[in-house]
């Protein structure tokens, strides 16, 4: 308001004063001001045909016709593909041009995300429905010419081979990699004097079955960190979990009453009750959760969600004292924080049933410890 | 200065305070709010955005902006910024792991000018739980003896969960506050 104020005030200033210099200035200003007026008209104008001409810019018509041409070319792919040879050797390029066809799907639906705000809403339903079918046969053709691994529930831990070695090496090749945080030394040696004095919790191991039992109300919280390629049962009921750095690893806990906390994990498998549920930086990893409020996903890739299935003794007990006694539901109703618009994130699913792992009861388990 | 001083006068008119609560994602920010506000806090969803709450405490109306930390959404802190006359940090002292996180995140935070004259609350949240680094550890680790010697701060060890500490720490604040604005009462 107050450069308002000014600009008309030096206007009548230069005005009124007979000062010819001053005079000067202001026309020139004033042409100034209406060439830049008149240039704006102008983009305005020819602005305005371009969408007229069905330019891509906003049009409904623009879009579809795209989207159409690509989930042809999709269709066609996949046909393709249904119909060539069967089996993987004769055919090597087979499990690239899958890949492709997905990351062509994702495309898809990014397009379809990106237009959502103007598009009328039939349209957004109909293209995402579109894309679901498309994802499906892209699965069925998946299933048909890739076999999938069967999925087994093993109680032994993984044996140190040779292969697990070279793992290993690559993966503290990999952590070298994570970027050092920021602070100053004088911090970060104030934090490493903390870090010794560490909270409970399971730390770098690998291949190891890790059972802990908590007794009496309230217990601290816990921490599993660095581990791969191990089983972790929490039993008991603890206030809060944090979790860092997990690879291969199936982690069964009891009611949690405050708030887990996952950062860094990779191809693993979680069972989880808690109050609050925080997921970042995890990919290809399943969550079977108990949670009461709406558990959230930030930079995470291909997780899914199924309903919390574990049983030992005295669970039920522990759950309905923990506030967790019942299933709100909550476990499908995932925040990703890196896709903050109506359609669904591309980044996690609901894991379908006949793909989830049957109930698990560790109830006698920990006797093999 | 003009504009400031017609502000001030409103403000003494109507005792407003607007109070800004940040902090690490998982500390316990709206938890405290509304443990402050005497609501359910058995349900709460990682906050999306923001809430704000107006709440009476003692003679003044509390406006408290309850900003979301996950790290996706820290960048539009800077958005609350305006106007701040109280700032909240909120650490959750169980989760030493993300401590330097969290002295960098409030590092940044100080160097803005338009939080500059606002009071600095720092909770120490979540002593409940046990190994919980206590309040005199955590300003350790934050260093905040090392703060620009105008900053009016103070740190309180609570827990949102039981309640403690909560009334001690916004009753120094508020106390701070209008001693700052208020001069006059």
């Amino acid at each position: 308001m107050e450069e308002e104020n000014d600009l008309s005030i030096s206007q009548t200033i230069s005005a009124k004063t007979l000062n010819p210099r001053s005079q000067k200035k202001h026309a020139a200003m004033i042409e100034r001001l209406s060439n830049l007026h008149q240039s704006r008209l102008n983009q305005f104008i020819s602005r305005r045909s371009d969408a007229d001409s069905s330019a891509p810019f906003e049009s409904t018509q623009a879009f579809l016709n795209r989207f159409a041409d690509s989930k042809r070319s999709i269709e066609s792919e996949l046909d393709r593909l249904r119909f060539i040879s069967n089996d993987l050797e004769s055919n090597p390029q087979l499990k690239s041009d899958l890949e492709k066809l997905s990351i062509a799907i994702a495309d898809l639906e990014k397009l379809v995300a990106e237009n959502s705000y103007f598009l009328p809403s039939y349209e957004v339903r109909s293209t995402l429905k579109a894309i679901a079918e498309l994802k499906e046969s892209l699965e069925s053709v998946n299933l048909k010419l890739v076999p999938r691994k069967k999925f087994s529930f093993r109680n032994k831990p993984a044996k140190k081979d040779p292969a697990n070695a070279v793992k290993e090496s690559e993966i503290s090749a990999k952590e070298s990699d994570f970027p050092v945080k920021g602070g100053d030394d004088a911090a970060s040696a104030e934090k490493s004097r903390f870090e010794t004095r560490d909270s409970p919790g399971f730390r770098n191991e690998v291949g190891a079955v890790l059972v802990k039992q908590f007794e009496g109300f309230e217990s601290g919280d816990f921490t599993l960190s660095n581990l791969e390629s191990c089983e972790i049962r929490l039993k008991g009921r603890l206030r809060a979990l944090f979790v860092h750095r997990l690879k291969n690893c199936r982690v069964f806990v009891g009611p949690v009453l405050g708030s887990i906390l996952i950062e860094e994990a990779e191809g693993c498998l979680f069972m989880l009750a808690s109050h609050q549920i925080r997921i970042h930086h995890a990919k290809a990893t399943d969550f079977y959760l108990r949670v009461r409020s709406r558990p959230i996903i930030e930079d995470c890739s291909s997780v899914r969600f199924a309903p919390y299935l574990l049983v030992y003794e005295g669970i039920e007990e522990e759950l309905r004292e923990s506030g967790l006694a019942e299933d709100t539901g909550n476990w499908a109703n995932v925040d990703d924080f890196r896709w903050l618009r109506a359609v669904q994130s591309p980044n996690w699913c609901i894991l379908p049933k006949e793909e989830q792992v049957s109930t698990v009861n560790v109830s006698d388990l920990e006797k093999q410890q | 200065m003009g504009l400031l001083s017609i502000i001030r006068k409103i403000k003494r008119k109507e005792k407003e305070m607007r109070i800004l609560m940040v902090g690490l994602d998982n500390s316990g920010k709206t938890t405290i709010v509304l443990r402050i506000n005497g609501e359910d806090t058995s349900v709460i969803s990682p906050t999306l955005g923001f809430n704000i709450k107006t709440i009476k405490y003692q003679r003044y109306t509390l406006n408290i902006w309850d900003v979301g930390g996950q790290r996706t959404i820290r960048s539009y802190w800077r958005n609350y910024f305006e106007q701040t006359d109280g700032l909240v940090w909120v650490v959750d002292s169980s989760d030493v792991r993300r401590l330097d996180d969290c002295k960098m995140e409030l590092d940044n935070l100080l160097k803005e000018e338009r939080l500059s004259g606002a009071s600095l609350l720092i909770l120490a949240n979540k002593q409940d739980i046990q190994g919980a680094l206590t309040p005199d550890e955590i300003a350790k680790v934050l260093n905040l003896d090392a703060m620009d010697k105008t900053r009016h701060w103070e740190i309180v060890g609570c827990s949102a969960y039981t309640g403690e500490g909560l009334l001690e720490g916004f009753d120094w604040m508020v106390q701070d506050i209008a001693s700052r604005i208020y001069v006059l009462n």
